[in-house]
């Protein structure tokens, strides 16, 4: 565990290196970069979620799911969802784990675009996430000297949310096509006390014990070549155009009776 | 016309912390290692019923309705027993050869390790009830028998007449 706490904190340092590596960039007073580069929705999909079981204890694995657009300039707003499951099963003990959860929020992007084709961002975030989720206990086996007991626990429903702060890339890599990765830091806000057995695993924030817990994503992602701001900017022209239209016979309408 | 965005800096300098995260995780991801969950077991201590000092005794013992021994002729001053999880807990022990039964009554309670360990009981001393072969008395020091170990009853015992072993 501490090796990992390391890894993450090494990684932690390596993000902060990479936005100190062009320091002309943080004198400038001002963003020259005021505009909307990525037009429409990016979706994606981390990749890392169904390999949970190489890093954490138990046999962890999910599927997420993120979209997100540049609604204003460098700020992202970001919706994510997915699906986790926590299996463990030994000699002492079957439990299992699973819900689905969602998470909201935003991005700001601090890497100043070279030109409107730069679409690579690195970014820092802050997320709301909650879950519904249910945990069971098939079976529980007590060993002892006299003889083994064993017992078990039905399903236990529980709600959890938690907030996360975020570090990251983005980088296009192929036209529309996207990777990136994300350090993330959890914090539990609420979940459900169970009693006997507590609530052990938390879909998408980690084990329910800790207060904090560290988190990295890796995701692919695509943006959906569509400029949403065009479709409305063509609208709105229709609508103005079809109003001018209308001003225009009623006035006509209007003339008319005053000539009679 | 969608135009092909070479690989920049930016996204090799991405992808060198990438490999570099992967390789990492790669090298602290190793077989996962599963606890057993903690024991509550029962302390006694072995003291002369006259000088009330500790005493060293050659110890065998076994729960009653097992054939599997906990003790076979081991010099002990400190006895530990394992609680059965049906409220009560017979044992033949013998000390120097001469046999005594003592009956425990408790309750028992269930409690939580953890999810990677499991479960285990705890158990509160009721009453003890025992023969006077070579015990003299037992006095409970603490009736809470817990995972951590620690003295719950003090086994007084009758000294040996001289001249026996």
């Amino acid at each position: 565990m501490r090796i990992l706490s390391f890894t993450f904190v090494l990684c932690l340092l390596a993000a902060i290196s990479y936005g100190q590596k062009e320091p002309q960039k943080k004198i400038k007073p001002k963003r020259t970069d005021n505009y909307i580069r990525m037009k429409g929705i990016r979706l994606g999909a981390d990749i890392t979620r169904p390999f949970q079981d190489l890093w954490t204890k138990g046999n962890r694995y999910g599927s997420e799911f993120s979209a997100d657009m540049e609604l204003w300039p460098n700020l992202f707003p970001v919706f994510e969802s997915g699906f986790e499951v926590m299996k463990i099963k030994t000699s002492y003990i079957d439990y299992k784990s699973s819900g689905s959860y969602s998470r909201i929020g935003v991005d700001y992007n601090f890497l100043q675009a070279e030109n409107k084709n730069d679409k690579n961002i690195f970014y820092v975030g802050l997320r709301y996430g909650f879950v519904l989720a249910k945990q069971q206990l098939n079976s529980y086996t007590i060993d002892s000297y006299w003889a083994p007991t064993t017992g078990r626990f039905g399903n236990q429903n529980y709600f959890a949310h938690w907030g996360e702060f975020l570090v990251g890339i983005k980088g296009e890599i192929v036209h529309n096509f996207y990777m990136g990765w994300t350090i993330r830091g959890k914090i539990k806000l609420n979940n459900k006390d169970l009693g006997i057995p507590p609530t052990y695993f938390i879909p998408g924030y980690g084990k329910a014990e800790k207060g904090f817990n560290m988190d990295f994503t890796y995701s692919v992602y695509y943006n959906l070549p569509w400029d949403f701001r065009k479709s409305i900017d063509r609208k709105k022209d229709a609508v103005g155009v079809s109003a001018k239209g209308t001003v225009t016979k009623k006035t006509a309408t209007q003339k008319t009776p005053i000539k009679k | 016309m969608p135009t092909f965005t070479p690989f920049k800096k930016t996204n090799r300098r991405m992808k060198r912390v990438v490999y570099l995260i992967f390789f990492l995780i790669a090298a602290v991801a190793c077989k996962e290692v599963f606890e057993a969950p903690p024991q509550a077991l029962l302390k006694a201590t072995l003291l002369n019923s006259s000088t009330k000092k500790s005493l060293s005794t050659v110890v065998t013992a076994r729960g009653i309705g097992l054939d599997s021994l906990l003790y076979k002729d081991s010099t002990l001053t400190v006895l530990i027993l394992p609680m059965s999880p049906n409220n009560k807990s017979s044992f033949l022990v013998s000390f120097d050869s001469i046999s005594d039964t003592i009956t425990f009554t408790h309750k028992d309670s269930l409690e939580y390790a953890s999810m990677e360990t499991g479960f285990y009981n705890e158990y509160k001393l009721q009453s003890i009830n025992f023969t006077k072969n070579r015990i003299d008395s037992i006095q409970i020091t603490d009736s809470l028998v817990t995972k951590t170990w620690h003295e719950n009853i003090k086994l007084y015992l009758r000294p040996l007449p001289s001249g026996s072993n």
